[in-house]
């Protein structure tokens, strides 16, 4: 394993520490997925769950898109990322060992983590509200959300990482 | 809601995620090691649970680091999980310890003003103030909260948050 990309440094203040928080753990989910080909990413490797690590790369792309683009800046009727009215787990049911589908995964799961730093960098109101399933909700537990979202995630990706080929830790 | 609120409440809602995720269960089932190679049980992270709670609330910000840690056997960590047998005596214990650090830690954060977030604890150290110490403690549920879904739905199809 090369350097442990993660910052350790000292935080100050809520931006500060929960934003770290979260680009460690998109920087530990990217980790957890290294050096795998499409058919062990596409791996259902804890039956009887339907979950795999390119699933959750496609779910996490869905979840920063959603809270981004759809809830922070408040445009709820764009449509989802790998969703469908009729297949709402279009985002693991579709995760199959297929080159272009990884390739696609990653992409568009760095496009929206790039779209989402930028917007949430430039949040200065962490107290503003927006509507979350028509409840008021602040910036900031979204932003805690997302760091919630990432480590539960990572939790599913390390056993799946485990059951792939013995791999823990990160 | 005030930043400490809103920590409080996330805290509030993965302890009640983990009794969801325990729930229904006998001793065995419990303390099955579910998804092999891993060593994970339900039971040994409710242990570890305690030990996580013990540690950063009572032993680092009550300042009793003269507290021995929990569930931690002659300073060996894989003891929590180790000693997670499937017996109804140990589960109890664990369930009793983990609600009883819960409970304790609660109190004394309920007389914390929301501005002691910025409480510098450990000058120069990684987990510096109590706004640190309380991520650190959210994440590291929310990661085990990840091994609990894979594990419960492994021991009987239960999924859901």
């Amino acid at each position: 394993m090369s350097e442990d990309p993660r910052d350790y440094r000292a935080t100050h203040g809520e931006r500060d520490t929960v934003l770290t928080y979260l680009r460690n753990y998109r920087l530990t989910f990217e980790m957890k997925c290294a050096g795998l080909d499409a058919e062990q990413l596409a791996a259902r490797s804890v039956p009887p769950s339907t979950m795999s690590l390119l699933g959750l790369v496609r779910h996490l792309a869905k979840v920063e898109h959603s809270w981004n683009r759809r809830v922070l800046q408040e445009d709820l009727d764009l449509p989802r990322l790998y969703w469908a009215e009729d297949q709402e787990d279009l985002d693991f049911d579709g995760a199959v060992a297929d080159e272009a589908v990884v390739a696609d995964a990653w992409e568009s799961w760095r496009r929206e983590v790039a779209a989402a730093d930028a917007w949430l960098a430039a949040e200065e109101d962490w107290g503003r509200q927006v509507p979350v399933h028509g409840e008021p909700t602040e910036v900031r537990d979204i932003a805690v959300h997302l760091v919630e979202e990432y480590a539960r995630h990572c939790g599913h990706a390390d056993l799946l990482r485990e059951c792939i080929d013995g791999r823990t830790g990160q | 809601m005030t930043e400490l609120e809103t920590m409080r409440r996330w805290l509030a809602d993965f302890r009640t995620a983990v009794e969801r995720k325990t729930a229904d269960l006998d001793a065995e089932q419990l303390a099955r090691r579910a998804v092999p190679p891993s060593t994970l049980s339900l039971l040994g992270l409710v242990r570890h649970l305690a030990q996580l709670e013990h540690h950063w609330f009572r032993r680092v910000l009550q300042q009793h680091p003269e507290e021995t840690q929990l569930f931690v056997v002659d300073g060996d960590w894989e003891s929590q999980f180790d000693g997670a047998v499937a017996d109804p005596a140990v589960v109890e214990e664990a369930f009793a310890t983990w609600r009883e650090t819960c409970a304790q830690a609660d109190s004394w954060l309920d007389g914390l003003p929301t501005e002691a977030l910025d409480v510098v604890i450990g000058p120069g150290d990684r987990i510096e103030s109590i706004r640190d110490v309380f991520i650190q403690v959210l994440q590291e549920y929310a990661r085990h909260l990840g091994h609990m879904d894979l594990l419960r739905e492994s021991i009987d199809g239960r999924t859901g948050v």
